[in-house]
């Protein structure tokens, strides 16, 4: 079975990158979302194999989006990669602290995306 | 006219006479003889040729002393004056009579002058003088000694006069010592009136000083209206409140000085936990032992300037920067503390803002780099679609230029969180042979395209030393690419490392275009680029030594820079090593 994946960022170009990426790879992209709380239904709704949340959205933040998805035991599969602009070291740790899977910063090369995505998603690549 | 009254003075002056008022006895008591002579019968002048010669003589002798009163240059002279007068006398006395004159009794004047004069020689200058004068009828043959009374008063007479001269020259001296003794008590009575006059201006002089100074702080207490400047004992118990506090606390300094302590405007936690990291130093009050803590660093002798929260009495809170120094008495005593302190609530928005922009610059340069980059490379990619050789060149340049842009962009967040002191360091023990090598292999692709030669001089035995080694890292990356941009085709570029005892210094020498010596001291300055750089089109925007510097002296390292134009440069960096230096693996 193709693995899952909804993908939330604010901005269209991101999205269809980080879309044509996976869709590379091998994942089945199930939703594409602009903003933090569009990204909570959609998780909820879909319950994907894997989350890919930008940091910065209007509304919910992606950590807020992945502490409430975190929250949810229903929702105990899903895993998260962050992608973030902000540099530095307590960015990303305060998205681990947040419980996400993986963090990943941009600027992001396609490639390191779907090595990351395969690493996460495992054998559920078709 | 000032002159003149001055010579007039001069001339009439007691305790110094002059010659004219010394003589002036001897022409007055001449013409009182004149007129006795020509109003008393019995007197008369029996030789008229000596009594001329004598008046001729004491004439001279008055215009002589005239002469040298009026031109005091020739005061030493007026020794003759008398002489003048002694022979001048006898003569007169020659012409009235001689022996038998009743003026010889004037001899006793120009006696009465040598005599005075300062010397014993002159009490026999005197004698001589007094026998001329009585002797000069005789020497003359005016008179005959015509029995043994005659020779008896021309050798008694002039006894008589040298005891007299005797007894003035000596009363004279005496006069003189007294005179010199009163002149010296009058001399030191001026010297201290002086001496007096100079205390009274000079204090008086002090006294506009420290009123000028006293005027002068009291304007700058009253100005220092944005900064709360307090004072205490070493209690901590207030003394000294400025306006600057009064409007930072609403508090008079009526209200404060003598009735409150100085830490009651302090958070009790905060000066708790800073006594926790000083271990409780040994206080002067018991009342807060967090006093202590708070003036510890003063305490000591030297000032301390760090971050608190004051407390209103509202209980409203506000972030200060506070500088503490002691206050001493006469005798070097500690007598107190002073407590400056500036708001730095705007300085904290300003900081905070600073950061949300950087974080907003960071998002919004990175996240269209992000697109750029990231398209390109599907571009590239794309293996249903191949692209052109040409195509990709293209693709390549674009991919190039949005990468130079991306660590412009990193730069200049690195250089912004340098400025705001938020620059992380993932700090461990590092080999730096490591570091450094990989520095150097990274760079090795780009100096064989450049056609330079890229030597590395690397121990056996790693270095090792305490820091962060992605940041390290970035040093020397910058280190050797400005390297090998700054140096022509056909040239080197030699890295190495070497090991002291305490530090471990990294070199990066090329045989580049060098820098001008003007130059050096501005080249860690942001955004400086050199003259050479410039010149031969170098890319950059010169924050890159900017950064290397800042890498390095969160390290506890430091930099050099040795370079001549023309023939190369040498950046070393010297940082210092941890304990223990381990093999490389």
């Amino acid at each position: 079975m193709t693995a899952r994946i909804v993908i939330a960022d604010d901005d269209a170009d991101i999205r269809a990158l980080v879309r044509i990426s996976a869709v590379r790879a091998g994942f089945d992209v199930v939703a594409e979302v602009g903003d933090g709380d569009a990204a909570i239904a959609a998780v909820h709704e879909f319950v994907p194999d894997l989350a890919l949340l930008d940091v910065s959205m209007p509304g919910l933040s992606g950590i807020e989006v992945c502490t409430a998805v975190r929250a949810d035991p229903a929702l105990d599969s899903v895993r998260i990669l962050l992608l973030s602009a902000a540099v530095g070291e307590a960015s990303m740790a305060s998205g681990l602290a947040a419980g996400a899977t993986a963090y990943l910063s941009k600027p992001f090369s396609p490639r390191d995306l779907a090595a990351s995505l395969i690493e996460l998603l495992g054998e559920d690549a078709s | 006219m000032r002159g003149l009254l001055e010579r007039i003075r001069h001339i009439l002056t007691v305790d110094h006479p002059s010659p004219a008022l010394k003589q002036s006895p001897t022409p007055i008591a001449l013409i009182i003889s004149l007129i006795l002579i020509w109003t008393v019968p019995d007197l008369v002048i029996t030789d008229g040729s000596w009594a001329i010669v004598g008046i001729g003589l004491v004439t001279i002798a008055t215009v002589l002393s005239a002469l040298f009163t009026w031109r005091s240059r020739y005061s030493g002279w007026a020794i003759v004056i008398p002489v003048i007068d002694f022979i001048g006398i006898g003569a007169f006395r020659a012409g009235t009579g001689g022996t038998a004159s009743i003026f010889s009794a004037m001899i006793i004047l120009p006696v009465v002058w040598v005599a005075a004069e300062k010397g014993r020689g002159y009490i026999a200058l005197a004698g001589v003088g007094v026998a001329i004068a009585l002797m000069l009828p005789y020497i003359f043959g005016v008179a005959q000694i015509t029995d043994a009374g005659d020779l008896i008063r021309g050798f008694f007479s002039p006894v008589i006069f040298v005891f007299a001269a005797v007894i003035i020259n000596e009363l004279a001296r005496q006069s003189r010592s007294q005179l010199a003794s009163i002149r010296s008590l009058a001399d030191e009575k001026e010297r201290m009136l002086q001496r007096t006059f100079e205390y009274a201006s000079q204090l008086e002089e002090s006294e506009s000083r420290y009123r000028a100074a006293d005027r002068l702080f009291r304007g700058v207490w009253a100005a220092v209206t944005e900064q709360s400047v307090i004072g205490t004992d070493v209690t901590g118990l207030i003394d000294a409140w400025n306006p600057g506090a009064t409007k930072m606390f609403g508090l008079t300094w009526r209200q404060a000085e003598g009735k409150r302590y100085v830490f009651d405007f302090h958070v009790p936690e905060e000066l708790e936990v800073r006594a926790r990291e000083l271990n409780y130093p040994p206080g002067q009050t018991v009342l807060n032992p967090g006093f202590s803590a708070l003036v510890e660093t003063a305490r000591l002798g030297d000032a301390e300037s760090r971050e608190w929260t004051y407390v209103r009495d509202d209980g409203s809170t506000f972030p200060v920067s506070l500088s503490v120094t002691k206050r001493t008495n006469e005798d070097g005593q500690t007598a107190g503390y002073l407590f400056v302190a500036a708001d730095i609530t705007q300085e904290r928005e300003v900081s905070r803002l600073k950061d949300e922009f950087v974080g907003l610059i960071s998002h919004e340069l990175r996240t269209p780099l992000s697109s750029i980059l990231g398209y390109l490379e599907l571009m590239k990619d794309d293996d249903e679609h191949p692209l052109s050789d040409e195509q990709m060149q293209y693709l390549g340049v674009a991919e190039r230029n949005a990468h130079r842009l991306l660590r412009l962009v990193g730069d200049l967040l690195f250089t912004a969180q340098v400025e705001s002191g938020k620059f992380p360091l993932d700090s461990r023990e590092v080999e730096l042979e490591t570091i450094v090598r990989a520095a150097v292999e990274s760079a090795r692709p780009g100096a064989s395209a450049a056609g330079i030669t890229l030597v590395e001089e690397l121990p056996a035995r790693s270095p090792v030393t305490h820091g962060d080694p992605v940041r390290l890292g970035q040093a020397f990356d910058n280190l050797i690419s400005n390297a090998l941009k700054f140096t022509p085709r056909g040239g080197t570029v030699t890295v190495s490392l070497t090991e002291t005892e305490k530090d471990a210094v990294i070199t990066v020498t090329d045989t580049g275009m060098g820098i001008a010596e003007s130059e050096l001291d501005q080249l860690f300055a942001r955004f400086f680029r050199a003259s050479t750089a410039t010149r031969n089109a170098v890319p950059g925007v010169g924050l890159g030594l900017t950064i290397t510097k800042a890498i390095v002296t969160a390290h506890h390292g430091e930099m050099d820079v040795q370079s001549e134009e023309g023939v190369g440069t040498q950046f070393s960096v010297i940082l210092p090593l941890a304990s223990v230096a381990i093999s490389p693996s």
